[in-house]
């Protein structure tokens, strides 16, 4: 008897599965708050759709690396993570598949979602992802820490002088380091775009060379170097900025709303003492804005399948992942009714963020990412005057972008 | 069958052997050639799956377009009118292609059949990019099978003289070689010389010292990590003797001796049972005759242990360049600054992150001529020899 039970069971599991689809989604795995929330939108949307299974198929370390393997091998996932930082990449080797089609067929509402966010995931006019989430970088501080040394908290219309003022001060009360820095080009570029800078210019070189940009560039390294207000985060006995701040290390970081969460799971006594204000500006107001698209393979068997996912990932996920993993949401209807006041700055620098995404002739910055970081790390540990790295790199710009 | 008993026993050995020597082809020997042959192209692994893509050539034209058929009648000569071959293959059936093929794609492809079709309906279903090109290009619809790589010749190898990371990269390999071969060697001899003396715990000690050869190199990285950061344990040692920190393994200047040091730690206990066993080798009575002659322990140490021990010295050199010229593990783990990547560590980023494939060959193959050439004269000046 209990062996005819078993049977069937085995039985009705084994006809369900043969009539549905398989879809494979894919991309880092994040905090463990964040891959539980996806998680549980993969089990809601499996529960909801009798006819599509989903498998979520996170790859841990080197995401970029192991998809194109993966590609090349023709076993990538069907839906997957695309970044806007490597997105154009990925299209130029016709790796994604485009979405226009089924946003016409399906009057899918793609105006709810950001512009400037579904621009960055646009080539050639054709859209090749829909914006999952989105970061922008604002400026953390710790209530605690400036009440201890008396200085007045950070604001969103401080100016770069405002804020390196307040910094110094709490220098000159005691306080070793006020701020953790990264030598990071993509930290830097707020800075230069704020000063009225910018990344390329009309024939595609770098702009970086150009005069208000090495301002700003001046202005980061003085920072560390001559004012002596920071450092970077493994200088703290931090992996990154985001650690640096939540062990209260320093008393100001310009980071994501990923460090939110994180300091939410890793270091809760923290958050109270958490103040989230807009990047210092200048001329501009300028912040980075990260973004990550869900994607469709275009080599995949399943599109119609990975097409009704993706639908169901940016809209119901999207709602999951803004109230679960405290990210910011790309459509413009869910932010409106998002009502975290520790958003408020990430939300507010929306509106003028750049993409991080630095347009080349070969469609790659990876390689220019790479040595510009390189000299940053030389100038951090001034071992390189700015005039020597802004010659070098605008010697050898044109070929670290090319193919 | 009457096979003679000396051929069956032949077939019976290939058998015997037909795992190892399959897997040498297919892992070891076909990589080499295939490596060699990727250097002299512009090898992209993402171009492999292009000819082989599904897509619906109906979704591709009305996207190329911007018609779609259930909105009215539409002409052929709108269709025409708005259709670019190139651009449709390039962009919307989405491969690229050489300059051969962009050519033969603009003189062969059918566009008046296409467009028939296209307005027929009979462009729904699903076909692979080669099936569909077969079936519309009038000629040369061979160039569209399956991926090759284009032939460039010695750019690929002219493209590294001018590259400077591939010199700085070159430069630490060698000079990280310099350092740790001799070092490891050395150290590897006065541990195997130690842990062959009849001390007590003795068999404690040559765990000790063999322990970190097995352990994995990401975990040791990690625990040299916190030995080597700022605020971490080699720092806070020398505030002790009154030396300021330093980053070790973000300062440019000291990252690369920071790895090396982690290296010999890691490899000279592998070397030393190299060593022990070649000190066991060593017969007793040549030490008792020097004893009786009045040698002391650093003397019997150069004349007879040494110079005895030189085949052992050759292997563990050998390996040692072959492994440190191709370092990778622990650079990858710890170091972040372009300037003290070592080339193996180069390859790896121009293979998988510039997505240069075949560059990447081209400096494997530099790299491995270069071994290549060190191992051969090393083995020149060190004559591989028994003495007993």
């Amino acid at each position: 008897m209990r062996n005819l039970v078993i049977f069937l069971v085995v039985l009705l599991f084994g006809v369900s599965v043969m009539g549905m689809v398989e879809v494979k989604i894919s991309g880092w795995p994040g905090n463990p708050i964040e891959e539980g929330v996806i998680k549980s939108i993969v089990e809601k949307f499996n529960e909801t759709h009798p006819d599509i299974h989903v498998e979520w198929a996170p790859i841990p370390g080197d995401f970029r690396q192991m998809l194109i393997t993966q590609f090349s091998a023709g076993t990538a996932p069907d839906i997957f993570y695309v970044d806007t930082f490597w997105f154009e990449e990925l299209a130029r080797q016709n790796m994604l598949l485009p979405l226009d089609l089924f946003i016409t067929k399906d009057k899918f509402d793609i105006d709810d979602f950001y512009s400037s966010l579904v621009d960055a995931f646009t080539y050639k006019g054709r859209i090749y992802g829909i914006p999952k989430d989105f970061s922008t970088l604002a400026l953390y501080y710790n209530k605690e820490i400036f009440d201890k040394y008396g200085v007045a908290y950070p604001t969103s219309n401080d100016t770069w002088f405002d804020f390196l003022d307040k910094a110094l001060q709490l220098k000159r009360k005691g306080m070793e380091t006020p701020l953790v820095l990264a030598a990071d080009f993509n930290r830097v570029i707020p800075f230069i775009i704020a000063a009225n800078g910018r990344l390329v210019t009309d024939d595609l070189n770098t702009g970086i060379i150009e005069s208000n940009s090495r301002f700003a560039l001046k202005f980061y390294l003085d920072l560390v170097n001559k004012y002596k207000v920071a450092q970077e985060p493994a200088n703290l006995g931090a992996g990154w900025i985001g650690e640096a701040f939540g062990k209260g290390a320093v008393a100001m970081a310009m980071t994501g709303p990923w460090t939110l969460g994180y300091i939410r799971g890793q270091y809760p006594d923290i958050v109270a003492k958490t103040g989230i204000v807009e990047l210092p500006h200048l001329i501009n107001k300028a912040t980075m804005v990260y973004a990550v698209s869900w994607s469709i393979n275009r080599n995949t068997k399943n599109r119609e399948a990975a097409w009704e996912v993706v639908k169901f990932l940016t809209n119901e996920g999207q709602k999951m992942f803004v109230e679960g993993a405290g990210v910011l949401a790309s459509r413009k209807s869910i932010a409106t009714s998002d009502t975290d006041p520790m958003k408020k700055a990430f939300y507010d620098g929306a509106t003028y963020a750049i993409p991080w995404r630095v347009p080349t002739p070969s469609g790659i910055f990876s390689k220019a990412n790479d040595q510009i970081n390189s000299k940053l790390k030389d100038l951090f540990y001034e071992k390189i005057t700015l005039d020597q790295a802004l010659n070098e790199i605008a010697e050898n710009y044109l070929s670290w972008v090319s193919e | 069958m009457n096979l003679k008993s000396k051929t069956k026993e032949a077939i019976a050995g290939y058998i015997f052997a037909l795992p190892i020597i399959l897997s040498i082809l297919i892992f070891t020997i076909y990589p080499v050639f295939a490596g060699l042959y990727y250097s002299f192209t512009n090898y992209q692994p993402t171009e492999v799956q292009k000819f082989r893509m599904r897509f619906v050539p109906e979704e591709a034209m009305m996207i190329h377009t911007g018609i779609f058929l259930n909105e009215g009648d539409v002409s052929h000569e709108d269709v025409a009118a708005v259709f670019d071959p190139v651009d449709f293959v390039l962009y919307d059936v989405g491969v690229k292609l050489n300059d051969k093929q962009i050519e033969a794609v603009r003189k062969y492809l059918d566009c008046e059949e296409l467009i028939e079709d296209f307005l027929a309906g009979n462009l729904r279903k699903e076909m692979s990019v080669a099936d569909f090109m077969k079936k519309y290009m009038k000629a040369k619809s061979n160039l569209f099978k399956s991926y090759v790589p284009d032939f460039i010749g010695l750019s690929n190898f002219k493209k590294m003289l001018k590259d400077e990371y591939f010199w700085i990269s070159l430069k630490n390999a060698f000079v990280y070689s310099g350092v740790v071969v001799p070092v490891q060697t050395l150290l590897a001899v006065l541990l195997a010389v130690a842990a062959n003396m009849k001390i007590r715990g003795r068999k404690f000690f040559k765990v000790i010292f063999f322990l970190p050869s097995i352990s994995s190199s990401a975990a040791i990285s990690m625990i040299f990590w916190l030995i080597y950061s700022k605020p971490g344990v080699l720092n806070r040692l020398l505030s002790y003797v009154g030396l300021q920190p330093v980053d070790w393994l973000n300062n440019p200047s000291t990252a690369l001796g920071a790895i090396m040091v982690l290296n010999v730690w890691t490899t000279a206990g592998y070397f030393m049972i190299t060593f022990l066993a070649g000190l066991q080798g060593i017969p007793r009575s040549i030490y008792e005759a020097a004893e009786i002659d009045g040698a002391r322990f650093w003397t019997r140490f150069w004349r007879i242990t040494f110079p005895l021990l030189r085949p052992q010295i050759l292997f563990v050199s050998t390996m040692g360049i072959i492994g440190c010229m191709q370092v990778f593990d622990q650079i990858y783990f710890l170091i972040k600054n372009m300037r003290n990547i070592t080339i193996s560590y180069y390859i790896y980023k121009n293979a998988f992150e510039y997505h240069n494939m075949g560059y990447a060959s081209a400096i494997a193959m530099v790299l491995f001529l270069i071994i290549l050439v060190i191992t051969s004269i090393q083995r020149k000046i060190v004559k591989e020899e028994a003495y007993f």
